[in-house]
């Protein structure tokens, strides 16, 4: 469980690394340092430590300056920042729906010979792409 | 589908037949040996994967792939798993350690070898030939597409005329359309993806489900990965499978010859298991390790190594990713992952490019929008965030695909799996080392490969290209580390798998090859298998077994 001081900071950061633009919502109001965030950490409890140490940068720094200087002297620290925080965004199912991913869902392995049966006649007219056993 | 058992049976006391390692090459011994009635233990250091445990068909999947299912050991690092020394590789080995072994992490792309692969000294000069033709395996090659239940497209001009596969191909997809649209412009060769994966339902198997998520493990359970193919039947026909059992060493008598081997339970309890033949599909690392550590007076080199050949020659199959994006929206995430289709024009040796030997290139979709953001600490944060993150989403997420190109590597001496004098598994046995380069005639064949793929990628209409010329993480094939041939002096087993110097003694997995081919290898590694343990079905009545236990 993140305390409120570090939750305030990485909500800070986390939009600073996914912001509102190009017709997305930020980080925080896809609530990812508010809900989804958590359920990141829970999937990866291997990127905590990093993910807490990213953290300590943005105590007494701008969130931009402690994410630059964080991917400069700590890329490890920022890649377990960078992965949480894009994982956990895309967690949202209304990011998921805006970007146009259905998400993990099953989809029927229907056959599509017929889209390209007539593209295959040519190859097959080609002719032998392989040499046979020398005997 | 449920696993058929989860319960380790007691076997007998002194078993016909024990098999090391349960994954692809162990689970087709172990299933023939099992249903000519001889009686079979097999020790497999991992568990068995329910599928239900599988993570692609739910939203934490890509968060979780990339750890609890990476294919890299060092990685997951599961209590399974065993440390691997890369500092001296280019390469990482990728492996799985379960019921099953690396068919549950397998992407299923089902290549069968062409004829030139078994002829590459004939043919081309270098290397070796293999001790038999194409021709020899192609009914076991035939044999095997049907217990896999592949799906594919017959009359491939990459092969002489063969018969059909037991399943129509899988949807190639709109990434596969793109893709053939850019080879029909070239005129190059092209062909419907093969896979061990299930296009209608078929046995206990369902129909895949395209969440694109093969490398993972199927969560529809519709990939053909052996602890569903084959280890219910062999179950069933008396075979006896202990998991968590992780083999020390092959044990022999005072004449030399395998008697059994020593393990370590879960539990940290020392065991023996006696056997009258031994059999290791333990993989190409796996195996050379187990041979290394099983020293003894009669064998002070390492078991069935007389030849000094043991975990010498290993070949990874350097990869190469040529990743083309385009304007349309190609619903890249969706599966199989798995080929979508492959091409074979560059396979075939043409000296006047000056490199011999070639590779498989096959289309693969691009995964969901996490895949594509690991591992960008240390670039410049505004390349990946800010504003950025959503333009690159939007250009790039669902509308690229890769063509991936499986270089061959030619086998060298100097590239092997030794024991690593300091690092060791959770049980304190010595775990492997890799001393491993990418040769120069790999280097060649890659630069073309690649440009020959950007080519493809512009033919298709891509809006932009980007290039991966050697995945450090594409250990996916482990082979050649247990020599097959002829002469006892340069190689391990002879070409039913026995070993030359313990002929009660066999090697089925990957580490039998002379060479890699220039693609996915577990087709012929499981045909293979079947021929070698027909033989020793049809043999066992004059097999040399050992006096004492
Ligand atoms: C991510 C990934 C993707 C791949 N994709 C493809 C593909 O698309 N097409 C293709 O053809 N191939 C692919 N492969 C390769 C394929 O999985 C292997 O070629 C095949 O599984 C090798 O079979 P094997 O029997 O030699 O070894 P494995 O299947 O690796 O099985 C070896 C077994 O031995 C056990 N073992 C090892 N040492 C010990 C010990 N000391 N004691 C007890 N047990 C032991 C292991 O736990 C393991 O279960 C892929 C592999 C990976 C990892």
């Amino acid at each position: 469980m993140l305390s409120t001081e570090l939750r305030e900071i990485y909500t800070k950061m986390a939009d600073e690394l996914i912001p509102n633009a190009e017709g997305m919502p930020s980080a925080s109001e896809a609530k990812v340092p508010t809900e989804w965030i958590d359920r990141a950490l829970e999937y990866r409890p291997d990127l905590q430590a990093g993910f807490i140490r990213a953290l300590e940068f943005g105590k007494s720094k701008s969130p931009r300056d402690a994410i630059q200087s964080l991917n400069a002297d700590d890329s490890e620290a920022f890649d377990c920042l960078g992965v949480l925080t894009s994982g956990a965004y895309f967690l949202n199912p209304e990011v998921k729906k805006l970007i146009g991913y259905p998400g993990q869902v099953p989809s029927p392995a229907n056959d599509d010979i017929d889209s390209y049966s007539e593209m295959l006649a040519q190859v097959v007219e080609r002719g032998p792409v392989f040499r046979p056993t020398v005997k | 589908m449920s696993n058929p058992v989860s319960v380790n049976t007691p076997g007998p006391d002194i078993a016909d037949v024990l098999v090391i390692g349960a994954g692809a090459s162990g689970s087709v011994a172990v299933s023939e040996l099992a249903k000519a009635g001889i009686k079979v233990v097999c020790l497999e250091q991992g568990q068995w994967t329910p599928p239900s445990e599988f993570a692609g068909d739910k939203p934490e999947w890509e968060l979780v792939k990339q750890k609890r299912w990476h294919p890299n050991p060092n990685v997951r690092n599961h209590p399974s798993d065993y440390p691997i020394d890369t500092t001296e590789s280019d390469v990482n080995p990728l492996m799985y350690n379960a019921v099953g072994g690396s068919t549950i992490l397998y992407a299923a792309h089902w290549f069968r070898f062409m004829p030139s692969d078994f002829q590459v000294k004939t043919m081309d000069g270098v290397a070796d030939d293999w001790p038999f033709t194409y021709e020899d395996l192609l009914p076991f090659y035939e044999e095997m597409d049907n217990a896999m239940g592949v799906s594919g497209l017959s009359d491939d001009p990459a092969y002489p005329e063969g018969g059909a596969f037991p399943l129509p191909p899988l949807p190639i997809g709109k990434p596969g359309i793109k893709a053939a649209e850019g080879m029909d412009k070239l005129g190059w060769h092209w062909w419907p993806g093969t896979n061990s994966i299930a296009s209608k339902a078929i046995g206990h198997r369902p129909q895949c489900q395209r969440y694109g998520a093969c490398l993972t493990g199927c969560p529809a359970g519709a990939k053909a990965s052996t602890d569903i193919t084959h280890w219910p039947t062999a179950i069933e026909n008396g075979a006896h499978l202990i998991t968590g059992a992780r083999v020390r060493k092959v044990t022999v008598d005072k004449n030399g010859l395998a008697n059994g081997a020593d393990y370590v339970d879960r539990d940290g309890n020392e065991r023996h298991q006696k056997a009258k033949v031994v059999i290791l599909a333990a993989n190409g690392v796996g195996t050379p390790r187990i041979l290394l550590l099983s020293k003894s007076e009669q064998h002070p080199n390492g078991l069935s190594n007389s030849s000094d050949l043991v975990g010498r020659r290993l070949m990874m199959h350097p990869y190469a990713a040529v990743v083309g994006t385009y304007d349309d929206n190609l619903e890249s995430w969706l599966g199989p992952a798995g080929e979508l289709a492959h091409s074979m024009q560059f396979y075939e040796t043409d000296k006047s490019r000056g490199f011999v030997r070639g590779a498989k290139w096959n289309v693969m979709p691009s995964g969901g929008p996490l895949g594509m953001r690991s591992g960008y600490g240390g670039r410049p944060v505004d390349e990946s965030f800010g504003v950025n993150f959503h333009k690159n989403l939007k250009k790039v997420f669902g509308r690229s695909f890769e063509w991936g190109i499986i270089a061959e590597d030619l086998p060298d001496e100097d590239n092997r799996v030794v024991l690593d004098p300091k690092l060791t598994d959770s049980d304190g046995i010595p775990a492997p080392k890799l001393i491993y380069k990418s040769s120069e005639n790999t280097t060649k064949l890659i630069d073309f490969h690649v440009d020959r793929a950007v080519e493809a990628h512009e033919a298709s209409g891509a809006t932009s290209i980007s290039i991966t010329k050697l995945m450090r993480d594409c250990g996916w094939h482990l082979l050649g580390t247990t020599k097959m041939g002829n002469d006892p002096k340069d190689s391990v087993v002879n070409q039913w798998g026995q070993s030359h110097d313990v002929p009660n003694l066999f090697i089925i997995d990957g580490s039998v090859f002379p060479t890699s081919s220039g693609g996915n290898p577990t087709s012929t590694i499981m045909a293979n298998a079947l021929r070698s343990v027909r033989h020793l079905v049809e043999n066992f009545k004059t097999q040399v077994t050992p006096s004492e236990f």
